[in-house]
Formats: C-alpha cells, sequence, structure tokens
C-alpha cells in the first residue's frame, strides 16, 4: 500500500498552491520573496490559526460558528481591561483568563445547539450579536490602548525566539503554531477528540456505536471557544488598540482558512494542519494582494469569496467522482434507494 | 434449560395508529443462533430495535438474565452486552479500523496508544478469522470488511447478545459464507446470536432454533430440526386469506402498452424484460435487496437506466426526468409516504393538486381554491378518502387515507400506466380491500398497473402476471394460473429459476 | 396556511401591541405619525429583504449574502453615477441586473451543484462584498442627482416615502404569490421536502434559482434605496443586515427547515423589531445593544416554540 490517504493528498494539494500563489507573486512583486513577507505573515497568522483551529473543531462535528469574530474582540477586551486594572497579573493567569472566558461563551453556544436543538447558524449569528453587544456594554465604548498594557506583553508578538537565515521566528507565531501542533496532535491520539470525527461523519451511527453525541458537539463548542479566546489575547498584544469593533470578520476569515484547509463543510473530515495552512494562504493572499500593482489591497475580500465558494465546488466535484469511482471499484451497493435504506 | 440472556416478553409496540409488535415473546440463549424469519414489514426491525434499546415497548417487558430492565438507547443495551449490526454498516470513513472498532470503548484511557489499539484490534480480527490490516482507512474497505469491523466492535465490549439484521443482502456467496462462519463461531463462544435473514439455504446452515413471526406476531419457534423449507415458507406467507383477496377475471387486452428489453443499471440490476398490456396487472415479487424499486424508479426517470431499452406504445423512449415519465402517461405511487410521496405538513387539497398544479391555475398564476376544493372533493367521493375538510394537513390522516391522497394526486395525471410500491404497506384489512378495488378499477377502465408488493396474498390477487427479481435479477415471470406462494417464494429465495 | 391568524401569529399580535403600548408609555414621540413613518424609513432596506428572505427560508434555504448585495448595488450605483457620470436611471437598470445576475450565481451553486446554500452565501456575502470595495475602496460618494435623493428621502404620496410605498406594494404582491399563487405552493412543498416535490415532477431546481434572483434582485433594489434615503454611499453599506433580516423571518414563525411559516407572521414580526429598535433609540440605548437584543429576540423565537412543544408533551420530530 503506496497510496496516501486522501487526507495527506489535500495537504500536499494545498502546500502545492501555496508555492504556486508565492511563485506567481514573485514574479509580479519585487522583492517579494524575503524575510519581511514571512514576518508579516507570521505575525497575522498567529491570531487566524488558533481561530481557524477552534473553527475546524466545530465544523468536523457538521455545525459552524459565527461567533467566533465577537468571542475574540471580547476577550481582548476583557484580557485588556484585567492587565490595566492588575499591571501584575502573571502571563500564565491572564492566558488561563482568556481561556476560560472563551470557553464560557463556547459553552453557551455549545448548550444551545447540543441540548436545545437550535441550529448551529442561528445560535451564532445570534450570539456574534450578543457578545459584540456584550462587549460595548461591558466596555462603555471606551477603548483600550497600547499605554494601558504593560510592557511584556505589547513586547510578546515581536519577540524573536531565534532567527533562521534572517527569518525570525516570533513569539506568537511560534506559540501559536505549537497550540495548533497540540490540538493536532490530541485529535490523533485522545480517544474522545476522535469522536468529533465519528459524530460529524454520521451521527446516527455514533449515536448507535455508543457515543454521546450531544457531549461531543458541546465539546467542540467549548474548545473552539477557548482557542478564540487566547486569539484574543494575542489580538490584544498584537495591535494594543482595542476598541467596541475588534475582531469583526474572524469568523468569515476563520471558515475560510478551514474549508481552504481542506476541511469538509459536511462535517467528519479535515485537520488542524490544514486549517494552519489555510490560513496562512489567506494571508498570504491577502498580504500579496496589498503590495501587487495591479490591483488594490480592496481585492482582498472578493478574492476570498471567490477561493471560497472554487475550493467547496472543487471538493464536492472531487469526492462525487471519488464516491462514483469507490462504488465502481467495490461492485457494492450504490447510492441508498429508497426503499432498501428504509425497509 | 437455563436462564435466557435476553427475552422478550409479551412485547407490543404501536407507532400512533399503527401496530408493529403484538405480544411478542421471545427467549434467546448462551451460544444459539436463533434465526428469526418473516414477510418484509413482519415486524422484524421494530423487534432489534426493541432490544438494542432504540424504541421503549408500548407494553411487556425485555429481560436480561430474567431481570425485566429498561435499555435506555443503544448506549445502554451495549453496556449489557447486547449489540446489533444492520445490512448497511456503520462505519466511520476517516477513522482506521482499529479505531472504528473502538471508537466508543471505555476503558482505554485518555490517550489512544497505536500499538495497544492496533494489537487489541488485530486480537479480534483474528478471533473472526479475518485477515483485515487494522491500520487501513474504513472509508476504503468493502461492505463485507465494514460488517467486520462492526462485528469487531461490537465484540470490543463483551458482547452477550449480537443481532445480525440482513447482514449477508449485499454481500457477495463468499463473503456471505465467511460471515456465517464468524457467527457460528461466536455462538460457540457462547454469544447469543439473532440472524436475521431472507436466504433460507443461509438458515438452515447456521440456525439452531428459528422463529417465524407474522404480522408483528409470535407464529413459532423450533428447533431447526423440526423445520423443512416449504413448512416455514407456509408459516410465513400462511395468513387467513379473507374474500377481500378475491382475484377477479384478467383484463388484459393484446396491446402492449409498456416493453422493457434487458433493462439495466450498473451495479444494481439488469436483465429485466417485460411487456406490460393494456388493462393488465403485473406484480413484481421478491424481497429485501431484490431492487425492484430501483427498476421503478428507471423508469420513472429518477434513476435512468444505464443499458437496455424501454418501449412506450410502440416508440423507443428514454426517460430521463419525472417529468418526462409523466408526460408519457406515466406515474410513480412511492411506497415511501413520508419521504417521497406527500407533504405531510400541508393540506389534502395542496396534496392532490401537487403533480397538476397547472390545472388548477390561472392565467395569472394564481391558484384556483374553488376548482382545487371541487377536484378535492372529486377524489374523496371517488376514493372515499374519510377527512374532515380539505384543509387538514395531510399528515394527519391515517395511513390509508394518506395512500388514497397519493393516489389521487396520480389519478389527477390522467395516467396510462401506474406503477405502484407496496400499495398497502403499513394499513389497515379495510383500507387493502379499498386500495385494491381501486387498481382493479383503474386498470379495467383501460390503464395498466405495475405492482410491486412483499405480500404474497396480495400480489396473488392482484397480479395477472407475476415478475420475480432476487438480488437484481429477474427470476422469472409466473402466470397467475400457475402462480402460489411458496412457488414465488421459491424464485425469491433462489431455490430455484424458472424459465424466461 | 389560508387562516387569517394561526396562533403563533396571534401571539405575535399580542407581542407587538404591547411593544407599542409600551414605547407609547416610556416615549410621547412614539406614536406621532413622523415616528411611525421613521420607524419604517431608517430600517426599509432590510424589511423589504425581509419578505422575500420569507420564500427563501420557506424554501428550506438561507440568503446570507443579502447584506452584501445591497452594498455591491449601492456602491456600484455610486461608481456609477458619482464617478463614471452615467445617468442615474441608467445606473439604477444595471444595479438591478446586478442582483440578478447575483442571485442566479447564488442559486446555480446550490441547486445545480448541490452546494448547501449556507457556504455559497457566505462565501458570495464575503465575495460581493469584496467587489463593492473594490468599486469604492475607502471614498464615501454622494452628490446624486436630485430627483434620486428625493425618492428616497421625501414623501411620495403624502408622507409616506418611496421605500414604504414599496414595501406595502411589495408586501401584497408577495402575500399573494405566496398564499394564494402557485409559485407560492411550491415554495412549500421544494421547502417540505424536494424529493417529493421532484418526484411529483416539479423543476425543484429551476424554483429555487428563481427564488434566489428575487433574493437577489431585491437586495440590489434595497441597495438603491438606502443610496437614494442617505444620499451618500461607503463600502460598508448593509454589513451585518442579514441578522436582523433573518431573525424577521423567522421570528415570523417561518421555520429554519422550511416548509411552513407565513407573510403575515412576517410582517408582524417586522414591526416588532422595527418598534422595539425604534423604542430603544428613543430611550438612547447604542445600535450595538440593540442588535444584541435583536440577537436575543431570534434565539427565543426559536427557543419558545419548541419549549412550547415540550411541554405540551410533544417532542419535536
Amino acid at each position: 500500500m503506496t497510496r496516501l490517504s486522501p487526507g495527506a493528498l489535500r495537504i500536499l494539494a494545498l502546500l502545492l498552491v501555496l508555492v504556486l500563489v508565492a511563485a506567481f507573486f514573485a514574479t509580479q512583486i519585487d522583492n517579494y520573496l524575503n524575510a519581511r513577507l514571512f514576518n508579516r505573515i507570521s505575525s497575522s497568522v498567529a491570531i487566524v490559526a488558533l481561530i481557524a483551529t477552534g473553527q475546524t473543531l466545530v465544523i468536523l462535528t457538521r455545525n459552524i460558528d459565527l461567533s467566533l469574530g465577537s468571542v475574540v474582540g471580547f476577550v481582548a477586551y476583557a484580557t485588556g481591561a484585567i492587565v490595566s486594572a492588575a499591571p501584575e497579573i502573571h502571563p500564565v493567569l491572564l492566558a488561563l483568563a482568556a481561556l476560560a472566558i472563551g470557553a464560557g461563551f463556547g459553552l453557551l453556544n455549545g448548550l444551545l445547539v447540543a441540548y436545545a436543538g437550535i441550529p448551529s447558524i442561528i445560535t451564532t449569528l445570534a450570539a456574534m450579536a450578543i457578545y459584540r453587544s456584550a462587549l460595548v456594554e461591558f466596555s462603555g465604548a471606551q477603548s483600550i490602548t497600547t499605554e494601558d498594557l504593560p510592557q511584556w506583553l505589547v513586547d510578546f508578538p515581536n519577540t524573536q525566539l531565534f532567527t533562521l537565515a534572517g527569518v525570525q521566528f516570533r513569539a506568537a507565531f511560534v506559540a501559536a503554531v505549537v497550540i495548533v501542533i497540540l490540538v493536532h496532535l490530541a485529535l490523533l491520539r485522545l480517544r474522545p477528540a476522535r469522536a468529533l470525527y465519528a459524530v460529524g461523519s454520521n451521527p446516527e451511527a455514533a449515536e448507535m456505536a455508543g457515543i454521546d453525541a450531544r457531549r461531543t458537539v458541546l465539546a467542540a463548542f467549548v474548545a473552539a471557544g477557548a482557542l478564540a479566546g487566547l486569539a484574543g489575547l494575542f489580538f490584544l498584544a498584537r495591535f494594543g488598540n482595542i476598541t467596541v469593533v475588534a475582531g469583526l470578520g474572524f469568523e468569515l476569515k476563520s471558515i475560510a482558512a478551514a474549508v481552504l484547509g481542506g476541511v469538509s463543510i459536511n462535517g467528519g473530515s479535515g485537520s488542524v494542519i490544514g486549517a494552519l495552512i489555510g490560513a496562512v494562504l489567506v494571508d498570504l493572499i491577502e498580504n500579496s494582494l496589498v503590495r501587487w500593482e495591479l490591483v488594490s489591497e480592496f481585492w482582498r475580500e472578493a478574492v476570498l469569496g471567490f477561493l471560497i465558494l472554487s475550493a467547496v465546488s472543487a471538493d464536492a466535484l472531487l469526492m462525487r467522482r471519488l464516491t462514483r469511482l469507490r462504488i465502481r471499484r467495490e461492485k457494492a451497493a450504490p447510492a441508498p434507494t429508497p426503499k432498501e435504506a428504509t425497509s | 434449560m437455563a436462564v435466557p440472556v435476553l427475552a422478550l416478553r409479551d412485547v407490543s409496540k404501536s407507532f400512533g395508529a399503527t401496530q408493529a409488535l403484538s405480544g411478542m415473546t421471545l427467549e434467546l440463549f448462551p451460544g444459539e443462533v436463533h434465526a428469526v424469519v418473516g414477510e418484509n414489514g413482519a415486524g422484524k426491525s421494530t423487534m432489534i430495535k426493541i432490544m438494542t434499546g432504540v424504541h421503549e415497548p408500548t407494553s411487556g417487558t425485555v429481560e436480561v438474565d430474567g431481570q425485566p430492565v429498561t435499555l435506555s438507547g443503544p448506549r445502554g443495551a451495549r453496556t449489557r452486552g447486547i449489540s446489533a449490526i444492520y445490512q448497511e454498516p456503520m462505519v466511520f470513513p476517516d477513522l482506521d479500523v482499529a479505531e472504528n472498532i473502538f471508537i466508543s470503548a471505555t476503558d482505554l484511557g485518555l490517550v489512544q496508544r497505536k500499538g495497544l489499539l492496533r494489537e487489541k484490534a488485530s486480537q479480534l480480527i483474528a478471533r473472526i478469522g479475518m485477515g483485515l490490516d487494522p491500520d487501513r482507512v474504513a472509508s476504503g474497505l468493502t461492505l463485507a470488511e465494514q460488517q467486520a469491523v462492526e462485528i469487531a466492535r461490537a465484540l470490543s465490549q463483551d458482547v452477550r447478545v449480537l443481532i445480525m439484521d440482513e447482514p449477508t443482502a449485499s454481500l457477495s456467496a463468499h463473503e456471505a459464507g465467511e460471515l456465517r462462519r464468524i457467527a457460528k463461531g461466536l455462538a460457540a463462544e457462547g454469544v447469543a446470536v439473532v440472524y436475521i435473514s431472507h436466504r433460507l439455504e443461509e438458515i438452515f446452515d447456521i440456525a439452531h432454533r428459528v422463529t417465524v413471526i407474522r404480522d408483528g406476531r409470535h407464529i413459532s419457534t423450533r428447533p431447526i430440526a423440526e423445520v423443512t423449507p416449504d413448512g416455514m415458507i407456509a408459516e410465513m406467507v400462511g395468513r387467513e386469506v379473507g374474500n377481500y383477496f378475491r382475484k377477479d377475471e384478467s383484463h388484459a387486452t393484446p396491446e402492449v402498452l409498456l416493453s422493457v428489453r434487458g433493462l439495466s443499471q450498473e451495479d444494481v440490476y439488469e436483465g429485466v424484460s417485460f411487456d406490460i398490456h393494456r388493462g393488465e396487472v403485473l406484480c413484481m415479487a421478491g424481497l429485501i435487496g431484490a431492487r425492484r424499486t430501483d427498476v421503478a424508479l428507471s423508469l420513472f426517470g429518477i434513476h435512468p437506466a444505464t443499458g437496455g431499452t424501454i418501449h412506450w406504445k410502440g416508440q423507443e423512449v428514454r426517460i430521463a426526468s419525472p417529468r418526462e415519465a409523466m408526460a408519457l402517461g406515466l406515474a410513480y405511487v412511492s411506497e415511501d409516504r413520508r419521504k417521497l410521496g406527500l407533504a405531510m405538513p400541508l393540506s389534502i387539497r395542496s396534496n392532490v393538486t401537487l403533480a397538476t398544479l397547472g390545472k388548477v391555475l390561472t392565467r395569472w398564476g394564481l391558484l384556483r381554491e374553488g376548482r382545487e376544493r371541487a377536484v378535492t372533493q372529486g377524489y374523496r367521493e371517488r376514493l372515499n378518502i374519510r377527512m374532515a375538510d380539505a384543509d387538514t394537513p395531510v399528515g394527519k390522516l391515517s395511513g390509508g387515507n394518506q395512500q388514497k391522497v397519493m393516489l389521487a394526486k396520480w389519478l389527477e395525471t390522467n395516467p396510462a400506466l401506474l406503477i405502484f410500491d407496496e400499495p398497502t404497506r403499513g394499513i389497515d384489512v379495510g383500507a387493502k380491500a379499498e386500495v385494491h378495488d381501486l387498481i382493479r378499477q383503474f386498470v379495467r377502465a383501460g390503464g395498466a398497473a405495475l405492482v410491486i408488493s412483499s405480500d404474497l396474498p396480495e400480489v396473488l390477487a392482484l397480479g395477472d402476471r407475476i415478475l420475480v427479481m432476487r438480488e437484481g435479477r429477474q427470476m422469472g415471470i409466473v402466470p397467475h394460473e400457475d402462480a402460489s406462494q411458496e412457488a414465488i417464494m421459491r424464485l425469491a429465495t433462489g431455490q430455484e429459476r424458472a424459465a424466461a | 396556511m389560508t387562516r387569517a391568524l394561526g396562533p403563533w401569529e396571534t401571539f405575535l399580535l399580542a407581542v407587538l401591541v404591547l411593544v407599542y403600548a409600551a414605547n407609547a408609555w416610556l416615549s410621547p414621540e412614539f406614536l406621532t405619525l413622523q415616528n411611525q413613518v421613521n420607524l419604517f424609513q431608517l430600517s426599509i432596506e432590510k424589511i423589504i429583504i425581509a419578505l422575500v428572505m420569507a420564500f427563501v427560508i420557506i424554501n428550506a434555504e438561507i440568503d446570507l449574502s443579502v447584506g452584501s448585495m445591497m452594498g455591491l448595488s449601492a456602491c456600484a450605483f455610486a461608481a456609477m453615477v458619482g464617478e463614471a457620470g452615467l445617468p442615474a436611471a441608467l445606473a439604477c437598470l444595471l444595479c438591478l441586473g446586478i442582483g440578478l445576475a447575483g442571485g442566479v450565481l447564488n442559486g446555480w451553486f446550490v441547486a445545480r451543484m448541490g452546494l448547501p446554500s449556507l457556504v455559497v452565501t457566505l462565501s458570495t456575502l464575503i465575495g460581493f462584498r469584496g467587489v463593492a470595495r473594490i468599486l469604492l475602496e475607502d471614498r464615501s460618494i454622494g452628490r446624486f442627482p436630485d430627483w434620486f435623493n428625493a425618492l428616497g428621502q421625501r414623501g411620495l404620496i403624502g408622507p409616506v416615502p418611496l421605500g414604504l410605498l414599496s414595501f406595502v406594494l411589495l408586501f401584497v404582491l408577495l402575500y399573494v404569490v405566496l398564499e394564494r399563487g402557485g409559485f407560492g405552493r411550491k415554495t412549500y412543498v421544494i421547502g417540505v421536502s424536494r424529493e417529493v416535490a421532484e418526484f411529483a415532477g416539479l423543476n425543484t431546481a429551476r424554483h429555487k434559482i428563481l427564488i434566489f434572483m428575487a433574493s437577489g434582485l431585491v437586495a440590489a433594489y434595497a441597495g438603491l434605496l438606502f443610496a437614494a434615503r442617505v444620499g451618500a454611499v461607503r463600502g460598508d453599506v448593509g454589513q451585518g443586515f442579514e441578522l436582523d433580516i433573518i431573525t424577521m423571518v423567522l421570528l415570523g414563525g417561518v421555520s429554519i427547515f422550511g416548509g411552513s411559516g407565513t407573510l403575515t407572521g412576517v410582517g408582524l414580526a417586522i414591526l416588532i423589531v422595527l418598534s422595539l429598535r425604534n423604542g430603544m433609540s428613543l430611550m438612547n440605548v447604542t445600535g450595538h445593544i440593540q442588535t444584541g437584543v435583536v440577537g436575543l429576540l431570534l434565539i427565543a423565537s426559536v427557543l419558545v416554540p419548541r419549549l412550547g412543544a415540550r411541554l405540551a408533551g410533544r417532542v419535536p420530530a
């Protein structure tokens, strides 16, 4: 068996796309492929990758979370408020606070989706607005500025851990990549995490096999909230200035990263490494468009929308073809017909 | 004898007005393979769902080791050692074999130890004697391998009762033999195996005892040595044949309406050939997996055939969509009222005019409500639909009346050929007789009918000729004069094949 | 479908009366004619789109791209008139064409490619907004012809401006189409079960595409109304509008799973959301908080009937 698994194949295809995109822009933009490009993208990816990882966990269970952007904003503000009120707070404690607040929001979402049975699109569309207005209420429309923050926090994203051939590996980026890898390992190795795949690919079968599907969905939302909370802290550290619109749009960007990264919107399939590469791709394109002279930076959203649609369509076509091939190969039963499936 | 590991005592189950099981009693002992046989719709599925905790009985008790228990859902049943595997295996495509087996195991800790998992999976796979790599991803497995994974999953949790529901329906003969060998091996280890199958030869190969059920009732339980194929078939089909099952004389005319030659759909069915004459009722008999519905879906343009020819009134036609089929004069009364036949929350009148909406619209596309009510009223009288008024949601009617509404919808399209798929499934005896009369009236008035039915008395009562299918193949066409329940069952179970 | 008021509509009517009474009691301005016209005028784009969104959701789909389409249409109009100097009337027609084209795009991917409408319209939500931003970048463009601005701002018939008039006419038209027309009947049937409709010979793909086209067209029209009403356009016009719009539809008793709901209910829900927002504005509650309240309302509108059903002993299927 030398055949690659479909998941690994997807990641390779994605890396290829990444290289092609970079190669394309290298021909268009002078002095493009240098360390600065990496540095710029890596600071931004540090935040998006965390959110996309959380989004992936939710999408794996055949749900979606539109509230993550608001969670990022709220936690960025809340942790900012905490740290400006108590500048002596230990960084680990602050990170735990960020995780906890985010997880709290995730818990609310998860309870409404898994136990009250409200579709995730409705729950999180509403939650997006509710958490945002909670932020407004909580902040009293005041902003947090860099001056309010202790120096170690402001320095954190730009701290160079090590440099490789002029490429700086900054703390926030390294931390985010480490977390993504940890989540990836957890998804691979933690037994409860494997249930995410089971529930997402076939909820009924999961229930029959003795998995508690509701608890699994709840756990996915809680983890997504926690990761978005951590992203909120990173957001605070990177930008310093936090207003009531902080984090707006991250919900869409995270979905884009996940879907581009090969996470199936129908649940049950995909990896957070894919989502990480998806996040890099999204940021690479955004950053490059800004510097491309032929188009204005305002092209990025249009390109993003087009990319998601093509990724989903390509995936659907590919899956359809694969399924057909497999059916032919096995000579097994085709798509269940109404009668045979219900008898 | 010992205490049964699992027993149903006088268990009944009803869904709304439908009585699926009444007074069912069944005892399972360790180490036995207990075959349960019955026609489609006899209540086997409901019985399994009660044994696995999916449904709770309306009355009666479930006992484990002689103690009455409440199995709260599949998870509860599993912890008591009761597992089931189905015709369509339930594996998770993105996980590998070992993971699929141990997905819900609770004693393996938090962290997945790949080596341990692989080792334990290999042991289980060896125990059922399959050569299967535990590292393979499930999406690439054949159906037989998926089934083996499910059995191994059941074994991973100290299984005491293993229910196998038509496990071999989609397998090749060799694969089915392997599966039976596994089942026998498990029984030898002391597991109680419930084996449900339509393949009689399998039952005689594997079972120690056989229980026949019919119409949701227990008919008999016997050691296999006391059972003969013919006796078993007689018990499966042998209901009281009331006078409403009288077959009147054939109204078939020489005019061939539909002629099908060598029709096939890749990997589904092949070599189906028949004629239907105006005024004729052609019945299609067969068991689960016979692929009769698939033939009907091809004729109606849902899943177009990939081979063979269709002639309609002497012209060769291709039917690629329901619209094209309807334009020719075909109608398909689906078996699955809920999913394919009726818009349950909507009113009776909107369902009656569903396929012929154009007839009740004004030039401006507005509904002529009076016209619609009149059409509905007409069918209410003609088909004797019992309903409060035409605005009642169709879902609130009884099964028989729903069936009539569906029939009204298709009669309104003024079809020449009506395809009925299990026209009387799940409706009461009185309504059955009415539906039969309506089918006869329809052909007497110059139409033709193709009736798919698993109800043998119905097939015998209605069919001028009976086409029997088995696993995607046409086994033969029996004229009414030569037909008997036993003869049809022998064809349907593959015990013999008639000359085409 | 033909009953005047179902139980949910009656409940909505009671809530509406309550909200009106509370508003009138809290603020003397609330019941003035000017405020009542304002109440509609300030959200006129949303409520017009909500009427078509009812069709989309009854059809068991969703269109998240309406806010972006509205922005795209407004920006395209501003670019054509304010920058390229096209006649406003021609620009209006072109913008409506853009709306139709966007609807075809959404509909094609949903109905023919078989992708979930949630994903398709989420991508076009980003994509349409992106095109709007390409057109205007970070500029704000105004100075439209006077007649155009007047249409958005002044009363056309007495104090009733074009927007409110369009809403009323569209409501009547769509009410007839949905509750009395063959098109509406098909919308319900396909929403209940696409299979049942397909087996009955209906062309479900065409129907879905038509509904997405209507959605795009009306969103584009709403964008034009916005341009006329405000007199200036930026790239973020209509951003986040989908929340209010979907809330109105679901609060109106339309099931998120499709197949049920009435335009009467949606009309009442529109009035409730508008008067709630208006009342909060009169009491100086900020827009973000108002949006949060709408979010709570959205969850409640799905949760309450479900809890009610459970209390009545029926677990929803």
